[in-house]
This record gives structure tokens, C-alpha cells and sequence, in this order.
């Protein structure tokens, strides 16, 4: 048992301040890159921002279903709760599709087999436009563009909603 | 469309397309306590109600601004300032007029006006947020829309 106190000369303890402070130094200097260089990580996925549509995903059947759905939206002056709706059915291939109802001709709504005389198809009751079931504009009716695809997700086999995008791109 | 810079930039490129206008004629009064919950009630609801309306309709109806008015006031004199409104609307291509309301006193005087009018019978209380609520209007847009596309064929 040495019986000598464990001194600290004044060198050591110079050495450990001067440690202590420089470490604390490069942390501070490295945390920025850090968090920008795992900043995708870290950031919010936008599937935030998704909608529960009250659909259980097992109720969703071939044939177009018209849900409705509200959401808090802040738009400049206003905050509102804003009535969102989508046309909802699994496709061939057993997939889900969600459509805006929007016609992209001026912003009518459509319906599913709206017409009578257009089984099948969308189809928009102000100005006669018309799409197919996946979608897609009937040429030669005023729609330039397909529907708008809605960001979808399921979570425990519920059916969630995002933004309505040009079909394509989401 | 609505009475909106947006919208009327949206209108003057389209006009062929947009033949129908709708005002929603809404009544207005202090004077009469009883009264003030479910007057206030259905002018809420008739805003959100035509608001749907237009959302079904975007492409082909132009919202005008709310015709409001005190509900003592005389329904003759009221459909003349209303008819000046129609006569300056149809100076663009507008064909069809719908008038919306809750006031059954313009049924009398549904002659007068130069237009259809749409009456609904009132809500007259409850809590517009509700999801009932809200399933009824729903319903209620739907069978209105219907109606006014009948105009069109």
C-alpha cells in the first residue's frame, strides 16, 4: 500500500484543462457537420403529414369507393379544416389507388360511372369529361391531364392519405 | 369559382365553360332575440353549404357573393335589386341562375325572381362540426348538385 498522495503537478494539470477545453472545442466545431451530414435521417418524413381516411384497407374492394376525410389546414389568414375527398379501389394487380376527385379540366368533381352512358369510367358532370378506370384522360374529352394521385399509406391495415399529386410523380 | 382574384383569373380564360351562377341569399336581424341563434345558425350553414356546392361544381358555377338582407324587408323590392344583379351577370355568358336559402319567404315570391330558387328547409340548430352535420350536408350538396346539372342537359 503506498502511503505517497497521488499529487497532480501543475504540468498534468495543465494538460487535462487544456485537453478538457480543446475536446470541448472540436465537439463544438464537428456537431454542425454532424447534423448536416445525417440530416436526412433526422428529418420528417412527409408520410407525417398522412391522414387516417377511417377506411380499413380489408373493406377497400375493386370498385371505386368515395371517401371523405377532413384536415386542419393553415393558409395564409385562414386556418381551416379542409374537406378532402378520394376515389378508392384496388386495382387488377391488387393494389391500392387512390384518386383526387378532381376533374384537371376546372376543378369539378367526378364521379365513378358518373354517367350512364360511360360505364367504367370517371367521369366529370360539368363539362363531360371523362377517364379511365387507372386514371387516365379519354382523348378527345376536355381533361388534358389523368387524375391526381393521392400519397397513400397503410397502417395497421388502415388506409392513410397525403397530398394529391399529378399522377407520376407521387 | 369564387369572387376571388384567383378564380376570376381562372374565369376570364375559361368563360365558355362557366354558365352558372349561384348567390346564396342569407337574412340578417337583431331585433328579434328569438330568432338570433337560428338565423346566425343558418347563415352559417348556408355558407358552408353553398361553399360545398361550389366545390362539386368548381368548373362550371361562379359563386357570387352572399346576397344579404334584413329579414323584414320587403321580398318585391329585394328581388328587384336581385334581378339588377342577374341582369349585370348575364352581360357575360351566364345562362342558368340558382338562388339558395333557407328563407321560405322568397318562395312566394319565386315569380319575381329571375331565376330558379333553391329552398332548402332549414337546420335549425345544432352544431355545424358535427359529423352528423356534416353527413347531412353532404347528402343535401349532393342532391342539390344533381339538380342544378338537370339545368344543363
Amino acid at each position: 500500500m503506498s502511503e505517497k498522495k497521488q499529487q497532480v503537478s501543475r504540468r498534468q494539470f495543465l494538460n487535462y484543462t487544456l485537453t478538457g477545453v480543446g475536446g470541448f472545442m472540436a465537439a463544438g466545431l464537428l456537431v454542425s457537420p454532424l447534423r448536416m451530414a445525417i440530416d436526412p435521417v433526422l428529418k420528417e418524413s412527409s408520410a407525417g403529414d398522412l391522414a387516417n381516411v377511417s377506411l380499413a384497407v380489408e373493406d377497400i374492394t375493386t370498385e371505386p369507393t368515395r371517401v371523405d376525410w377532413k384536415i386542419d389546414q393553415i393558409d395564409g389568414w385562414y386556418e381551416s379544416q379542409v374537406n378532402k375527398s378520394a376515389w378508392v379501389f384496388k386495382d387488377e394487380n391488387d393494389e391500392i389507388q387512390a384518386f383526387s376527385p378532381v376533374c384537371k379540366h376546372l376543378g369539378c368533381v367526378v364521379s365513378w360511372e358518373g354517367s350512364e352512358d360511360y360505364p367504367n369510367e370517371f367521369y366529370c358532370p360539368c363539362h363531360d369529361g371523362r377517364y379511365y378506370k387507372d386514371g387516365t384522360n379519354v382523348p378527345g374529352t376536355p381533361p388534358l391531364a389523368p387524375l391526381d394521385v393521392f400519397e397513400k399509406e397503410v397502417r395497421d391495415g388502415m388506409l392513410f392519405l397525403g397530398e394529391a399529386k399529378p399522377k407520376g410523380e407521387a | 369559382m369564387y369572387w376571388k382574384k384567383e378564380d376570376i383569373n381562372k374565369y376570364v380564360q375559361a368563360k365558355e365553360y362557366i354558365d352558372t351562377i349561384i348567390i346564396p341569399l342569407i337574412p340578417f336581424q337583431l331585433s328579434q332575440d328569438n330568432d338570433l341563434e337560428k338565423n346566425a345558425f343558418q347563415s352559417e350553414v348556408l355558407t358552408v353549404f353553398s361553399g360545398e356546392i361550389e366545390r362539386e361544381l368548381t368548373g362550371r358555377v361562379m359563386l357570387i357573393p352572399t346576397y344579404t338582407y334584413l329579414k323584414s324587408a320587403d321580398k318585391e323590392s329585394e328581388a328587384a335589386r336581385l334581378n339588377g344583379w342577374v341582369e349585370d351577370a348575364e352581360k357575360q355568358p351566364f345562362n342558368h341562375t340558382f338562388f339558395v336559402t333557407f328563407d321560405s319567404s322568397w318562395k312566394k315570391h319565386e315569380q319575381a325572381l329571375n331565376g330558379t330558387l333553391l329552398w332548402l328547409p332549414g337546420l335549425q340548430t345544432g352544431d355545424l362540426h358535427s359529423k352528423e352535420m356534416h353527413a347531412i350536408i353532404r347528402d343535401q350538396v349532393e342532391q342539390i348538385s344533381e339538380l342544378v346539372r338537370s339545368y344543363w342537359h
